[in-house]
């Protein structure tokens, strides 16, 4: 490799860097904080059955799991303005993430909370707990467990793709990546540091997830 | 003390349950047999409410009501006073032994932490899992995990034990160790009522057997009546096929 892409690299590394900090960690975040809220309270009101609610998040998960991501996010960053509603572009990619990704999120949950065997909730009621009791303590955490690994897997796939919201203007780090690689005219070696920066931060997320995992199981360590 | 009449129950067009009059009285154990589809389990599981039944009377001391018009609240009394074990234990798999027998005791009797503690250890003592409290339930044997479960319901001292066949999905070393502990609850005085498959067992230690057979009660004994002057027909044969099975 030529000395000149080797500096190339090396300059473009700490401010890719910088864009994955300061851009891509929070907006990663913040997306996934959002889905996760309302995903649960989609995926609740499904398995409670709340007559007109229960409908509503049905017809929600339809939509936004039917149409895709990048057409949802022109919606909500160039369409909008049209009705009078202008957003910056960084809220219009969390608007638009969090919905799409709730949808998905909430059939995990719904399909977690529904996979916890019913006599759990029997064996609740014969000790005498109330519904609310039998959820909280008994039923969520049980789901929880079974759809970590799938919520996390949802959170490792988002981390990539909020490179998405690069085409709504948001400069994260994949477009930044993008302008350098446009000054530099280097499109191959930028594009695979940034490729490399996003597999070292899924690989932080996937160590994490191997810990979380081992925290989650109900096991005492036996003692031998 | 615990008594139904006429209870009916279905599932769809299966009428499971006909017109079944059923009663308990203080330190009584019956025994509930009869072959596979026979209602039994249905009965157990009518009487606490987890089958909504489609008519019939309960009364539990000087409580009575047709019990399709039980409110929530009425229920959930009830059944504060109702132990249950399960064919399948289980057992919350979120918490430890001690956790799943404390449960009923703080969380839905807010009885105080020490006590329940002190009551926790001596439930696990009888049913001999002290050593095993702080294990989760997938780590127990299926005979450990129904020793736990049963340590779960009488925990809270409950007027009547309904157990639906809690040695069911053991194998025979499992089972005689849960029959264990049976009979001496039973010696304790408990009442008890056990749908179950074991013969020996509700010869030695029920003092009652009802034998279903198709949705009805056949025959309602004393066991040793039960056991050796069986008056129906339909007993008779039952009897003679569980003892062929036996050798």
């Amino acid at each position: 490799m030529s000395e000149r892409l080797w500096e190339i690299l090396a300059s473009s590394l700490p401010n890719l860097l910088l864009y994955c900090v300061k851009v891509t960690i929070p907006l990663t975040a913040c997306i996934y904080a959002l889905s996760l809220v309302l995903a649960f309270l989609l995926a609740l009101v499904q398995v409670l059955n709340i007559r007109v609610l229960s409908g509503a998040a049905r017809i929600y998960v339809w939509i936004f799991r039917g149409t895709p991501l990048i057409v949802q996010m022109y919606i909500i960053f160039f369409g909008l303005p049209s009705v009078g509603i202008t957003l910056n572009a960084f809220p219009s990619a969390v608007i638009a993430f969090s919905l799409n990704y709730a949808a998905y999120m909430s059939e995990t949950i719904r399909a977690s909370i529904q996979a916890v065997p019913v006599g759990q909730t029997e064996a609740g009621y014969m000790i005498g707990l109330n519904y609310f009791q039998i959820m909280t303590r008994i039923v969520l955490p049980q789901a929880a467990k079974i759809a970590f690994p799938t919520l996390f897997g949802s959170l490792i796939g988002l981390t990539k793709d909020s490179s998405l919201a690069a085409s709504i203007t948001v400069v994260e780090m994949f477009k930044a990546a993008q302008q350098i690689a446009a000054r530099t005219f280097e499109p191959l070696a930028l594009y695979c540091e940034a490729a490399l920066i996003y597999l070292m931060l899924n690989t932080a997320l996937t160590l994490l997830q191997r810990y979380l995992e081992k925290r989650l199981s109900w096991k005492q360590p036996l003692t031998e | 003390m615990l008594e139904v009449k006429n209870l009916r129950c279905s599932y769809g067009a299966n009428q499971v349950l006909k017109d079944i009059n059923f009663r308990v009285d203080k330190g009584e154990v019956i025994a509930i047999v009869g072959s596979s589809g026979s209602g039994k389990t249905t009965l157990l599981r009518s009487i606490s409410f987890l089958h909504k039944a489609d008519g019939g009377t309960i009364r539990f001391f000087d409580f009575e009501k047709d019990i399709t018009r039980l409110k929530g609240s009425e229920i959930r009394r009830l059944r504060m006073r109702l132990g249950y074990v399960f064919q399948n234990f289980n057992l919350f798999r979120n918490m430890t032994v001690r956790q799943n027998v404390m449960e009923g005791l703080v969380t839905a009797r807010h009885m105080d932490r020490a006590e329940a503690e002190k009551i926790t250890d001596a439930v696990l003592e009888k049913v001999d899992m002290l050593e095993r409290a702080d294990y989760y339930p997938d780590q127990l044997s299926g005979g450990q995990q129904q020793r736990a479960a049963i340590a779960r319901s009488i925990a809270f001292r409950p007027d009547v034990l309904l157990l639906d066949e809690p040695t069911s999905s053991l194998d025979p070393e499992l089972t005689r160790e849960v029959l264990n502990i049976l009979t001496q609850l039973a010696a304790d005085g408990i009442t008890m009522v056990v749908v179950t498959h074991e013969m020996g067992f509700a010869r030695n230690v029920a003092n009652r057997v009802i034998f279903m057979e198709g949705g009805v009660v056949v025959e309602d004994a004393p066991a040793a009546e039960f056991f050796n002057h069986p008056k129906q027909e339909a007993t008779k044969r039952f009897l003679r096929t569980v003892t062929d099975d036996c050798g």
